[in-house]
């Protein structure tokens, strides 16, 4: 039972905190694709860092929101 | 079980204290009461409530909670669980935080210090492997915490394990990392001449690094990756994305050299390397001095004696200490351990009790004393019966207790184990804006191509925008790491705890320790705290019949109460010869005196309220009582036939160290009080001869706790010193409730800290470990916070734009492992830590209160 309904908060979560990382990190690839004068691998790599720390801060600030609400409909 | 069906679910919660029918409807329409509830079945027989629910307007917290204020309680079940890999503070907030959020669990406590869990559930919704597996998946190693020798063995087994663990990690990654080290700076120094220039070469260095990263360093991403798959992160998370972007950096210069991450002179192989080689040294120190901060509790277990010879069927046997029943005669021989607790029947011995108690002396033992099991027997041989065995024993309450205050986490240690657990998330956030500052800010204005990291030769000179910016942002997340935050605390207070053990001092929490340090205003209950609560009679005084004829008569009008002070009459009496005979009739009037007949005349012995309302004159007597009374005595009148014919003085004798005490109490600062039933005059002559501040006199015993409440109620913060069972209320409403002379009795106490001597020095020692540990947790917590105060700026490059120089993300994990350790050996100065008022013990000569 209790496995159930974290497997599915989980899923939930890394769902919605890999969407929101993805879009910093594209947010920051736009950002320099059309200002300054980076190099493609200052884009590419600053994409992908920022997408990793903005990952690794969504998941657990997300998780436990997505455990209420999943919780409470269940 | 719970179960669900369509929106509702049904829970069975264990009620307990009802006792009737009516407790029923209580609980019930408590249940129903609660919004979401549909249906409340309650059953007094099995004490459990079956709850149907809607889970999206109630949880189980709301229906316990509704349970409590109706009056009774819930029937949780608590385990103690032994984890191991946790490795810091944030450790303890992932546990804790995904164990808590478990439907079915009440409360959590993970304990860094000790590696362990106690856990608060219902069995009814959630099983303990459930709870054991949701700590597994995190990636520790959680197993139910055994108790005596076995846990000692298997906690003692794993701290091995891991200590063998990080060094071989460490016997792995510290020749290579040096070699790497040597490697990347060759053509720096004299290192040209002498060592060879293929050292420097980048692939060489990536040959060297990467056992070390995927080796060694493994644990930190295998750990990190656990607590994401989870939704929580902790510290090696921090050392993962370290470790990787450094790696991965040196990697792409060296085979990418054109990439824009400064080229091959920017590779940073020994940053990974070195990273890992001081996180892992970090570890190994900490797993070998974290093990010496619990030595107390190992020690104590030590001291249970394995073999006991008992008398079975008139047989000498051996047997295993835990195979001794209440009942058994023992026999202990000179040198041996006392295996169990229990009353000597035969023989005579000194018994050295120093390891329990605290006392330096040898006591003697003789037919009727009490013998403590894991104390050990010096001279003489001795019988005794068990009393108490297996957990029951002293030593095993000691040890329990000791554990549970381990285990207690003292406010401030709350407090810190919060700020550590979301610090991890703060530094990953830092480490963003860092980098987005660095990327689009600072590079442009402040870059210098001559600037190097901090002692290093290494200039920065072929550094793009990203790999400066991502190169603080990594150090911030190295720098950061909370370590000594979580360690601050539980590592002071197991020291602490341990300390007061070896003294006889128990402390029943970190709280105690935590509370003792802070307090204004310490009561002591005059009888049998500072007195030895054993009346005698001082001075006799006759009016028209001798002093023994008179005290024969007192005697004889008391010999059948009851009362301490009447004993004390007909003892005196007896100690000078006298025969005392019983009266022919005798009557007590409580708080009065007594009335008795003997051989034709009326005997009466009490105090002025009786002699007036028997209309008996004093005359000179009133005066001379007053004397005695400012002496600190009771003084008693006797009368015959209505005529006074003297007074009969009695008075306590104060403990020897009880002065000695009160005036150490007031060097600290601290305000002393005494609470007695005695009259006003014969407490203050007390007072005065023990130096307190002030004293409550004529206190009834019922009304102590609210004399301690109305102290509490000016704002001080009080600590009450009695008798752990008669005074037991006042005790429960101070700040801190000290049980003095516990003795073996250690389970029967209230009370907040148990002393088990009755000395009211322990008293002063109880608080000067209180002081001494917390005082230490505020410089761990002072260290630990101060270096993240100043290290996370020059992580994050603020000094930079000033000086050109750049903290290196290995020096930043050195300086990380060192805060670390730092705070660990601050705690272990505590083991050498003597209370000043143990260093001089001498034994002074008891003070009578008729000095003056």
């Amino acid at each position: 039972m209790a496995d159930d309904y974290l497997k599915k908060a989980l899923r939930v979560s890394y769902g919605v905190s890999t969407g929101l990382a993805l879009l910093m990190g594209l947010g920051f690839f736009l950002v320099t694709s059309f200002t300054g004068d980076h190099t493609a691998l200052a884009r590419y790599g600053g994409a992908s860092w920022v997408f990793t720390l903005a990952l690794i801060i969504a998941l657990p600030t997300v998780t436990p929101f997505v455990k209420r609400r999943i919780r409470s409909q269940v | 079980m719970t179960e669900n069906s369509s929106k509702k679910a049904k829970v069975v919660i264990p009620v307990t204290g009802m006792t009737c029918a009516s407790c029923v409807v209580h609980v019930s329409e408590a249940l129903e009461e609660v919004p979401g509830v549909s249906q409340a079945q309650v059953n007094l027989a099995s004490g459990q409530a079956s709850v149907e629910y809607d889970p999206s307007k109630a949880d189980v917290q709301n229906l316990e909670r509704a349970i409590k204020d109706a009056g009774y309680g819930v029937g949780r079940d608590t385990a103690l669980l032994q984890i191991s890999g946790m490795t810091c503070a944030a450790c303890v907030e992932k546990i804790q935080t995904a164990v808590g959020s478990l439907p079915g669990v009440s409360h959590i406590t993970v304990n860094l210090a000790t590696g362990t869990a106690r856990v608060e559930y219902l069995s009814s919704v959630i099983r303990l492997k459930e709870i054991k597996a949701a700590i597994q998946e995190l990636g520790y190693g959680a197993e139910e915490k055994l108790e005596g020798e076995a846990a000692l063995e298997r906690e003692k087994r794993e701290r091995e394990r891991e200590v063998r663990r990080q060094l071989i990690n460490l016997l792995v990654a510290a020749p290579l990392g040096a070699l790497v080290m040597l490697g990347t700076f060759q053509p720096y120094w004299f290192l040209p001449h002498v060592l060879p220039a293929w050292m420097n070469n980048k692939v060489f260095l990536f040959i060297l690094t990467t056992p070390v990263v995927l080796g060694p360093g493994r644990q930190f991403f295998v750990n990190s990756f656990n607590g994401l798959r989870r939704g929580v992160t902790d510290m090696n998370l921090l050392y993962a994305t370290g470790i990787g972007a450094a790696y991965l950096i040196a990697v792409i210069n060296t085979f990418w050299p054109d990439a824009g991450f400064g080229g091959r002179e920017a590779t940073f192989y020994e940053a990974a390397a070195l990273l890992t080689t001081f996180i892992i040294l970090g570890r190994y120190l900490e797993a070998v001095t974290r093990g010496r901060t619990s030595e107390a509790i190992r020690k104590l277990m030590k001291l249970q004696p394995k073999k006991a010879h008992v008398l079975r069927e008139g047989q000498e046997v051996e047997v295993h200490a835990d195979e001794v029943e209440a009942g058994d005669i023992v026999v202990v021989r000179p040198g041996e351990s006392i295996p169990v607790d229990g009353v000597v029947r035969e023989g005579y011995s000194a018994v050295d009790e120093a390891m329990l108690t605290g006392e330096s002396l040898p006591v003697e033992k003789k037919p009727g004393d009490e013998v403590i099991g894991g104390t050990l027997n010096k001279t003489g041989a001795f019988r005794f019966q068990a009393t108490r065995v297996g957990k029951e024993t002293a030593l095993s309450q000691i040890i329990q207790m000791v554990e549970n205050a381990q285990l207690t986490k003292p406010p401030l240690q709350r407090v810190a184990d919060m700020v550590a657990g979301h610090f991890i998330l703060g530094v990953h956030i830092l480490a963003l804006l860092v980098f987005l500052f660095w990327f689009f800010i600072g590079f442009d204005l402040w870059f210098m191509p001559d600037s190097r990291l901090i002692l290093t030769p290494y200039v920065l000179t072929g550094m793009g925008v990203f790999g400066f910016s991502l190169l603080t942002s990594i150090t911030v997340l190295v720098i950061s790491c909370p370590c000594a935050v979580g360690l601050a605390t539980p590592s002071a207070i197991m020291a602490g705890t341990g300390k007061g053990a070896e003294h006889g001092i128990l402390f029943k929490g970190g709280d105690a320790l935590e509370a003792i340090s802070k307090l204004t205003t310490i009561v002591f209950d005059k009888t049998g705290t500072l007195t030895k609560g054993q009346p005698s009679v001082t001075d006799v005084v006759a009016v028209g019949l001798e002093e023994q004829a008179a005290l024969r008569l007192a005697a004889i009008a008391e010999k059948n109460s009851e009362h301490p002070l009447g004993e004390a009459i007909v003892s005196a009496a007896r100690g000078q010869g006298l025969d005392v005979p019983d009266a022919d009739s005798f009557e007590a009037i409580p708080g009065y005196g007594v009335v008795a007949q003997w051989n034709g005349q009326g005997v009466i012995l009490g105090n002025r309220k009786l002699m007036a309302e028997r209309g008996i004159a004093l005359g000179d007597l009133t005066a001379r009582a007053e004397s005695l009374e400012n002496q600190g005595k009771t003084a008693m009148f006797l009368a015959t036939d209505g005529q006074s014919k003297g007074i009969v003085a009695v008075a306590d004798t104060l403990k020897a160290n009880s002065a000695r005490a009160v005036a150490a109490l007031k060097r600290m600062g601290l305000e002393v009080v005494m609470i007695t039933g005695d009259n006003r005059r014969t407490a203050q002559a007390i007072a005065g001869q023990l130096g307190v501040d002030s004293v409550l006199a004529e206190v009834l015993p019922q009304e102590k706790a609210n004399e301690v409440k109305r102290l509490q109620e000016q704002g001080r913060r009080v600590a009450m010193v009695g008798d752990g069972i008669n005074d037991a209320p006042a005790l429960a409403q101070a700040d801190v409730g000290i049980a003095i002379g516990s003795g073996t009795d250690i389970a029967k106490e209230t009370g907040h800290v148990v002393l088990m001597r009755d000395d009211p020095l322990d008293v002063v020692a109880a608080a000067q470990v209180g002081k001494a540990t917390m005082k230490n947790v505020k410089q761990n917590l002072f260290w630990a916070f101060g270096y993240n105060t100043a290290a996370i700026p020059l992580g994050m490059g603020v000094v930079y734009p000033f000086t050109g120089l750049l903290v290196s993300p290995e020096l930043a994990s050195l300086l990380m492992a060192l805060s670390s350790i730092t705070v660990t050996m601050n705690a272990l100065r505590l083991k050498a830590f003597v209370p000043p008022a143990k260093r001089d013990t001498g034994h002074e000569e008891e003070t009578w209160l008729t000095t003056t």
